[in-house]
């Protein structure tokens, strides 16, 4: 069965480069996280944000919580009607993984990545119908319930529940009857004009200028 | 005159015992002047030497004066001592002139003993060793390349260990050695210390209430180590010391954490010579973090 979905408007994107080869302490991850906020706040009430690892060689898993964990926490738990906030996490290598994976676990979080050749995985806590199923969406880039529920071989209801559940958790967006990948998402807003740049966040307080780029 | 602490010959987490127990009766006997007698030491491992600085800040806190300290006789233990650049930070310490530190990179230490007093510090650690991290875990080690992100991500934990929980400064250090008695093989030894307010302080506002009577160092050990619980109801705090069991586990080490009265080990190997649970021991302040990561062997 479908259910009525609403029209989200496209968000306004960003790419946010960290600049900062690690990403290590509590402390210096509060204060990434607080500049990446920032840049947020400057969007629109609805915004995907990018955030490129593909500089960052060592991510610890207190810097992981304080940045990758509560940037999806406060996204997921902001349910105002009026506002949603999505993050992509691009250039995630596989010694990103572990730290992200299990900041993202510990709170019942899951998060949309790229890794460095542009594969779409989920990292977090994530079963592997959801799992399977996101995949299916980006694939397609777009797609409704009636086209997805067959090919997973899935009860209409319950794949629906699942997407809905997706959306929710800021994995997915949806638009209408239609399920949309973040990335489909963000090349569309792209295509509008909706784009604010590359954006980085400052320099953490007391980060050493070599760690700039 | 100054109270005599005789520091053992070995001087590794053992010895450490050894020596907190002179300490403890030493100091029990009010102000007066302290002088450690290293000069019979013929052998020091990491642990052991930051283990003297701790040694050292605990009489200056409870005597009001700074240690005095006779350097080994041992020509190859003085030597490493000055490579780890013990005479460097030493003088925070103990009642020494200051000497300047060597260039870093100049010795074979993986991580000379280096104070962390502050985020900046981890920072600063995690840049310096990754280079000869690079060296020594690929190629005396022969961990896989992955090894060197995972080994600063385990030092950046281990040293932040330090500044979210102990309320007061420490040292890292790490040094590669063979092995040789008990497992015929190279290892690193990262060894991590403060003499701040330990597991049972930093955990005690949260949790003591709920084990009444039975809490203890032990068992504020066991919550942190084995249930990633910390002084934080936060659920993302806490993980660091899990990520670092998981991490030793990986490559067949062994991570002991020596707290108050008691010290915890997991995991433990049947070359180690760390118990699961010790408690009971001479009571010390602060934490005292011990990593042994073994050559890699093929089939194991």
């Amino acid at each position: 069965m479908e259910t009525e979905g609403s029209s989200s408007p496209l968000p306004d994107i960003a790419v946010a480069s960290l600049y900062q080869r690690n990403l290590v302490t509590r402390h210096t991850g509060r204060a990434v996280r607080l500049s990446i906020e920032g840049l947020v706040s400057e969007l629109g009430a609805t915004s995907l944000t990018v955030l490129d690892f593909g500089d960052v060689a060592v991510i610890d898993f207190s810097c992981a919580d304080e940045v990758v964990a509560k940037l999806v926490l406060r996204a997921v738990d902001d349910v105002s009607a009026e506002s949603q906030h999505f993050f992509v996490f691009r250039g995630v290598a596989q010694h990103h993984l572990d730290p992200m994976d299990s900041a993202l676990r510990r709170r019942g979080l899951a998060a949309a990545a790229e890794g460095p050749e542009g594969e779409p995985f989920l990292i977090g806590d994530v079963e592997p119908v959801a799992s399977r199923l996101w995949l299916a969406v980006c694939e397609a880039g777009h797609a409704c319930l009636d086209d997805l529920a067959p090919v997973l071989g899935m009860e209409p209801g319950d794949c629906g529940r699942l997407l809905d559940r997706m959306c929710a958790r800021r994995l997915l967006r949806r638009d209408g009857q239609a399920y949309h990948s973040l990335f489909y998402t963000f090349a569309e807003a792209e295509r509008a004009g909706n784009g604010h740049g590359t954006a980085g966040p400052d320099a953490p307080d007391g980060a050493p200028p070599s760690e700039r780029e | 005159m100054s109270r005599v602490i005789e520091v053992p010959d070995v001087l590794d987490h053992k010895g450490f015992e050894v020596l907190i127990r002179a300490l403890n009766e030493v100091t029990q006997e009010g102000a007066a002047r302290v002088l450690f007698n290293a000069k019979h030491v013929r052998w020091t491992s990491p642990y052991g030497l930051i283990g003297l600085l701790a040694a050292g800040r605990v009489a200056r806190e409870r005597t009001g004066f700074a240690p005095s300290i006779e350097a080994p006789d041992n020509r190859e233990v003085r030597g490493y001592w000055e490579r780890m650049d013990f005479w460097h930070v030493a003088p925070e310490v103990y009642d020494l002139e200051p000497v300047p530190a060597r260039a870093h990179g100049s010795s074979d230490a993986l991580l000379e003993i280096t104070p962390i007093r502050s985020h900046h510090d981890v920072h600063a650690v995690v840049e310096r060793v990754r280079e000869r991290a690079s060296t020594i875990l690929l190629n005396k080690l022969h961990y896989a390349r992955p090894s060197v992100i995972q080994f600063s991500v385990l030092l950046s934990e281990v040293c932040q260990n330090i500044i979210e929980h102990a309320e007061a400064d420490g040292w890292v250090c790490a040094q590669t050695y063979n092995y040789r008695e008990r497992l015929g093989r190279d290892v690193v030894q990262l060894a991590v210390m403060d003499v701040g307010i330990g597991f049972e302080g930093s955990l005690s506002a949260e949790h003591s209430r709920r084990h009444g009577e039975r809490w203890s160092a032990g068992m504020a050990l066991e919550r942190a180590l084995l249930h990633g619980e910390s002084r934080h109801r936060d659920p993302g705090r806490g993980q660091g010391l899990q990520a670092i069991r998981r991490q030793v586990d990986r490559w067949h080490g062994e991570l002991g954490i020596r707290s108050g009265d008691a010290m915890i080990a997991s995991p433990t190997q049947e070359w180690g010579d760390l118990a699961h649970m010790q408690t009971g021991l001479e009571k010390f302040p602060g934490a005292q973090i011990l990593v042994v990561m073994p050559a890699h062997v093929e089939n194991e």
